[in-house]
């Protein structure tokens, strides 16, 4: 039964490629190649290859390598709410 | 193509309308939009889709771009019918050439490729995640590129092949390109090639011509990805040169 809801858990997973376009409404740029760095493993990935949970009322990013949670993001009518307590930082190049 | 030197406007909503819509297999068709605001994508992109029932209430899908830049002031997205979903019965069922429908993009910078990242390039597709890689091809193709480049495209039958013709086409005239298919259901009759899903030995032996130079971009569902990505890094193929995108259960 475990097993089911973990297969069914990675079967709904996407990545972050899914949730570039709200990422680009709230920060004005492209962020699917912006990396983060895990809060939990220090380990660095692309938010383009987080592990990306869509289907529930907000979104939650993982980390590809230890499956912590890196941000979440909830938009509500009114306001939109970005928690990212997961990542220890995002390194990012410059906009021209 | 100066895309480097676009200054990128606010991503916003547009209304595209429909130009023309194509069957592409039982399941997929392929629409094409003209933009009041169309841009320059990079192949790999995908644009958002948006639908607002009279009472409010929204929805949105993400569908990637089949057609390559080259296509100036033309967008076209190739959709998978959901039965169960929200966005794509209405595309396949409603929509009729001449409508409009919301839309944004380009969007997404991770999994693109274009002819100056160059390759060897090996593009594996499952189902509908054969469309971002199509847009790769189209695009190699429209700039005459010599890149050595091979398709892995899985289907659960031959009826459910999209861009056959087009693949078996390019395939016949481009010595630098060849497909392969594998069929997990049905094979057509006579079949000699892969009938299985995608695993590690198949994987090796389409990629052997390449090696470890091979850029990869693996798209399709998120456990076919799941297993060919594991299985790439297990052949210690650098994971800078993987790109990956996830489409969830069935399809976008």
């Amino acid at each position: 039964m475990a097993n089911d809801e973990t297969d069914m858990n990675t079967a709904l997973m996407v990545d972050g490629n899914a949730v570039a376009g709200q990422l680009e409404q709230i920060f004005g740029r492209d962020m699917t190649m912006t990396v983060a760095r895990c809060a939990g493993c220090s380990r660095d990935a692309a938010i383009g290859a987080l592990m990306a949970f869509i289907r529930g009322p907000g979104v939650v990013l993982r980390c590809p390598a230890c499956q912590s949670a890196i941000a979440r993001i909830v938009e509500t009518p009114t306001a939109i709410y970005l928690e990212a307590r997961g990542a220890a930082y995002l390194r990012m190049t410059p906009q021209p | 193509m100066a895309t480097d030197v676009i200054v990128r406007p606010v991503l916003e909503w547009q209304a595209g309308t429909v130009t023309a819509i194509r069957t592409e297999t039982r399941q997929t068709k392929s629409f094409t939009f003209a933009l009041p605001k169309w841009m320059v994508h990079r192949p790999g992109q995908h644009y958002d889709v948006r639908l607002t029932a009279p009472d409010g209430y929204r929805t949105e899908r993400s569908y990637s771009i089949a057609s390559p830049p080259e296509r100036v002031g033309e967008l076209e997205l190739t959709v998978e019918l959901i039965p169960d979903g929200e966005v794509s019965p209405y595309m396949h069922e409603v929509l009729m050439r001449g409508d409009q429908l919301e839309v944004r993009g380009p969007i997404g910078g991770y999994f693109v490729w274009d002819v100056s990242l160059g390759g060897p390039l090996l593009l594996v597709g499952g189902g509908s995640g054969v469309v971002p890689l199509m847009a790769m091809l189209r695009h190699r193709t429209a700039q005459h590129s010599t890149v050595p480049a091979r398709m892995l495209y899985s289907s659960r039958s031959a009826d459910d092949v999209i861009y056959h013709d087009e693949l078996d086409g390019l395939a016949a005239r481009d010595r630098a390109f060849e497909a392969f298919y594998t069929f997990t259901r049905q094979p057509p009759a006579g079949w000699t090639g892969y009938r299985r899903r995608i695993d590690a030995a198949m994987l090796a032996e389409v990629i052997r011509p390449f090696d470890k130079r091979a850029r990869v971009y693996v798209c399709g569902p998120t456990l076919l990805v799941e297993s060919v990505a594991n299985a790439l890094v297990q052949m210690e193929l650098p994971t800078e040169q993987i790109r990956t995108e996830r489409f969830g259960p069935t399809g976008a």
